[in-house]
């Protein structure tokens, strides 16, 4: 049996993992990079080990083998989607909490898995044969399928390296922005080329395979709300699958058909683009476990993460596609540290103030705390604010609660954003896509009431004259300069 | 009983003269920072951190001045028309996009910033000439730091 699970990662996921290796009843391990040395996710570990990057294949299987670790799981981001690395640890002898190298391989880059998905008769996008080689391929690429089209990087995920091109002018130059972006991010610069879907809707399907041919899917997750092609809201179950239940099979099934060909095991989403018309296209495959699973289990009452770990060693699958069941409505909201009201642009800081929502239906992922410096050389996800209620309305007024009990102070934030997009009337109707935030037009609440500006004057009153971070006992401690 | 007492609010982009009464709020401090505030029965949430304000969830740039203080230094401001463009976050310098002399035009890119792997162009403001770069390709930048002047 094993007695220790290295988790390569940091963060809100590290966290996470690293909970489930000590429910396992393991020893869980971290490893940590300069930067990450007051990083929460240390304090959930048993023994941690310096590594130069999260990215150093050699660097994290020497903590591995320090550690004495018999598998590791990779999180997401980072080495998670790598099949050279999954490859390098089972000549390591260190198991890989994941699908296998060939699997990755043959799925992970969006080129490949297109192949794959096209053999296995499931829908896609219309684009490119492969990663483009030239402009000229480019070119004829392009105006073959008609613009718009995405350019996007077959290694690729999170927006990274993808550009939207209008017209034939702007294809060079978005073609080189991309590959090289592709490059820094992926450590590949390959590129491809797809027809532009105008606002479809983002619907993913969570599937799982143990090693003994049993594959199932746990339903769909709604990701159509994203700024830069990146998600900030997930649900499941999605509104539109609610209101045309035959799609979660049609979908499950289809991705069911592509994790098949590809001999697929252990945790991976298939994403899927939907049309007005309710035509969904396969987009790829994430070949990990996804930031946004805790809609998932929260709906299904599973654990991913466990469920990974006994596929991993061997296990078979105790859950069986009749007995997958959905129950009520989840919601996750991922909380930034990013500007809404300058284009999300990313805010390193110090989190000054830091108060986290708690009470029935919450579960909170969070990889901060109060006085922590978010550091600039990483993601900026803070926390992921995820709720359940009985159905969606219900989850919806449980978020809009919860984020009433959240505050940060130091770094800018999107929990202010998040309250008002949940009281926008197209939120509440579930009529969601990926367009929707070029349409939401996010104004900053600063105004006060008469009222609240006393309250605020008073508070600075007795704050101010003060040195932070000294509170006032009593109003008798009332400043005269 | 104390005397109400006279203070300058001072705004992100404005101010006005407020006076009130301390013994009319009362003050209940709670977790380091959070101070609950009552007005009749009505309960007010207040996050106090470095300036800054969450007041039942909204953000606000809010201070106190002293009257007294104020009338002394209130004539600085002399526009010399030369502006320095800062960075508004912390990052690395990816690339250079103009060189001292350069005339540019509003919203013409300067230099792109990279950070959290993310890159942001940092954009003129107006129209104006490039009077110097003060950093250079490679080069982490801190939040506030100036990188270019225009004049």
């Amino acid at each position: 049996m094993l007695e220790k699970i290295l988790v390569a990662n940091r963060g809100e996921i590290a966290i996470r993992v690293l909970r489930a290796v000590r429910e396992a009843g393991m020893r869980a391990v971290a490893v940590f990079t300069e930067i990450d040395r007051r990083s929460l996710h240390l304090a959930h570990a048993d023994e941690a080990y310096p590594v130069d990057s999260y990215l150093n294949p050699e660097s994290i299987l020497a903590a591995a083998r320090r550690a004495g670790a018999g598998a590791l799981h990779p999180g997401y981001g980072f080495l998670s989607e790598n099949a050279d690395f999954a490859a390098l640890c089972a000549d390591s002898r260190v198991l890989f909490i994941g699908p296998t190298a060939e699997a990755i391989r043959s799925l992970g880059s969006k080129t490949a898995a297109r192949e794959v998905a096209i053999g296995a008769g499931a829908p896609v996008v219309p684009g490119s044969d492969g990663a483009v080689g030239d402009m000229d391929e480019a070119r004829r690429v392009a105006s073959a399928i008609g613009y718009p089209v995405l350019i996007k990087a077959a290694a690729g995920g999170g927006g990274k390296g993808m550009r939207l091109v209008e017209e034939e002018s702007e294809l060079e130059a978005a073609l080189r922005d991309a590959s090289s972006e592709a490059e820094r991010s992926f450590r590949s610069g390959e590129v491809y080329i797809e027809k532009a879907l105008i606002h479809p809707r983002h619907i993913e399907i969570q599937i799982f395979g143990d090693n003994h041919g049993h594959l199932i899917h746990l339903g769909e997750r709604e990701c159509s709300i994203q700024r830069r092609h990146q998600k900030v809201i997930e649900e499941c179950p999605s509104p539109l699958v609610a209101l045309h239940p035959e799609m979660r099979e049609a979908m499950g099934e289809a991705a069911l058909r592509i994790a098949r060909a590809a001999g697929y095991t252990n945790a991976g989403t298939a994403e899927f683009l939907v049309d007005a018309d309710l035509n969904f296209y396969f987009l790829e495959m994430n070949t990990r476990l996804q930031v946004e699973h805790p809609v998932t289990e929260l709906v299904t009452s599973t654990d991913l993460v466990q469920m990974q770990f006994e596929a991993a060693f061997g296990a078979e699958l105790q859950l069986r596609q009749s007995d997958v069941s959905w129950r009520g409505a989840a919601i996750q909201c991922r909380l930034y540290a990013e500007d809404p009201a300058n284009e999300f642009f990313p805010s390193p800081g110090r989190i000054d103030r830091l108060r986290l929502p708690s009470g029935p239906g919450i579960r909170l992922d969070c990889g901060v705390y109060e006085g922590w410096t978010v550091p600039m050389e990483y993601d900026p996800l803070l926390a992921k604010l995820c709720v359940w209620a009985q159905d969606r309305p219900r989850a919806i007024a449980r978020m809009e609660r919860a984020l009433r009990e959240t505050e940060i102070l130091g770094i800018a934030n999107n929990v202010a954003f998040f309250r008002q997009l949940l009281g926008d009337a197209r939120f509440r109707s579930g009529e969601l896509n990926t367009g929707f935030l070029d349409q939401f037009f996010y104004r900053p609440e600063t105004e006060l009431s008469e009222s609240e500006l006393d309250a605020a004057m008073a508070v600075l009153a007795a704050v101010e004259p003060l040195a932070e971070p000294v509170m006032p006992a009593t109003r008798s401690k009332w400043s005269r300069r | 009983m104390e005397p109400p007492v006279k203070r300058i609010l001072v705004g992100p982009d404005s101010e006005k003269e407020v006076e009130f009464d301390p013994a009319a709020f009362p003050l209940m401090p709670l977790e380091q920072g959070t101070t609950l505030v009552l007005r009749g029965v009505q309960v007010h949430r207040v996050t106090y951190a470095n300036g800054r304000l969450l007041v039942n969830g909204k953000e606000v740039q809010l201070s106190l001045a002293d009257p007294r203080d104020r009338r002394r230094n209130s004539n600085n401001n002399a526009d010399s028309g030369r502006r320095d463009i800062k960075a508004a976050m912390p990052g690395k310098v990816i690339k250079v996009l103009v060189e001292p002399g350069q005339p540019v035009q509003p919203a013409q890119g300067l230099l792109i910033l990279e950070a959290m792997k993310m890159q942001n162009e940092v954009r003129s403001p107006g129209t104006g000439r490039v009077a110097a770069v003060r950093v250079a390709v490679g080069d982490t930048v801190a939040s506030g730091q100036v990188l270019v002047t225009l004049e």
